[in-house]
């Protein structure tokens, strides 16, 4: 009889933690490619430091590993360990003092109008999208990230960068702008 | 036509956009990552041995498999000895290790 994937979790988690070598190269082979692509995207196109958070996922999950309740998908819960590494990343860039140096000055005023009937199609807005993100500087490239596909509130990243969130509002204001009007290069390039 | 504030811009593009990329992990990162596991956990007290492994029916290597026979405590049998072993210092360094004994964990996830 096949057992569940909460059973092979939990088998696999009592495995590792047993350090049964075999069951912490199955812990490996299980998630170093979904985590090495999450990582890659969220850090993109500073890839040099891809293969050093990996580690740190890894070996940050195994110290974590009896805590793990098996009250939902393993997948998930290293996943989460992934997210928090890309925060304290964003976190320890953002806390530069040259990255928002300038957050006091007014936001730059919007970009054109945008039309969504003739929006690109799908393969071709996440090319763009990824081509842009490439030409922003780094903190508006993270903020950006966090805000919008991390699901951060200003707030939460005010809080964990030491900001207000005011001077936060103001850097994701000029990220906006600034990819937005690179998009708009982009479209009509 | 809709004109569309930054903000709301960026949401669609957000939900719109998934920032996935579909690069596998290198086969020498995996290596690496299992190095370093598996000698944080034998920092910690000894690895479960070679007898156990094999008695849960997982596979051993042949270097593996002559250390769990061999006339020695269980101790020994205990150790990394992966450590040592010239297939764990190709499969960290090549991206397509030359290595391909069943049972060697850095032939497991270089095939991963």
């Amino acid at each position: 009889m096949m057992s569940s994937p909460a059973e092979d979790d939990s088998a696999l988690v009592a495995a590792v933690l047993r350090k049964d070598r075999k069951a912490t190269a199955e812990f490996v082979a299980r998630f170093a490619d979904d985590l090495y692509r999450y990582l890659r995207s969220r850090l993109a196109p500073m890839y040099d430091q891809v293969e050093d958070l990996v580690h740190e996922v890894f070996l940050a999950a195994w110290e974590s590993l009896p805590g793990y309740q098996g009250s939902g998908p393993l997948r998930a819960w290293v996943m989460g360990i992934a997210r928090h590494k890309v925060q304290d990343y964003y976190r320890a860039r953002l806390r530069a003092p040259e990255s928002i140096e300038d957050a006091d000055e007014e936001p730059v005023a919007p970009a054109s109008a945008w039309d969504f009937d003739q929006l690109l199609e799908q393969d071709e807005r996440r090319k763009n999208t990824w081509r842009v993100m490439g030409c922003l500087p780094e903190p508006y490239r993270m903020v950006l990230i966090w805000r919008y596909w991390e699901k951060a509130s200003a707030r939460e990243m005010g809080l964990k960068t030491g900001k207000t969130e005011k001077a936060i509002e103001r850097l994701l204001a000029r990220a906006r702008a600034e990819f937005r009007e690179r998009w708009n290069d982009a479209q009509s390039s | 036509m809709r004109s569309l504030p930054d903000e709301e811009f960026m949401e669609r593009i957000a939900d719109e956009v998934e920032l996935t990329e579909s690069e596998a992990a290198p086969a020498r990162l995996k290596a690496k990552v299992y190095s370093a596991l598996v000698q944080r956990q034998s920092e910690t007290g000894p690895l479960m041995s070679l007898t156990e492994i094999d008695a849960c029916g997982s596979k051993l290597c042949v270097f593996e498999n002559l250390v769990r026979i061999a006339p020695v405590g269980e101790r020994a049998k205990s150790l990394n000895i992966c450590r040592v072993c010239h297939a764990r210092v190709l499969a960290e360094h090549t991206g397509n290790a030359p290595i391909y004994w069943s049972g060697c964990p850095y032939v497991q996830l270089k095939n991963a």
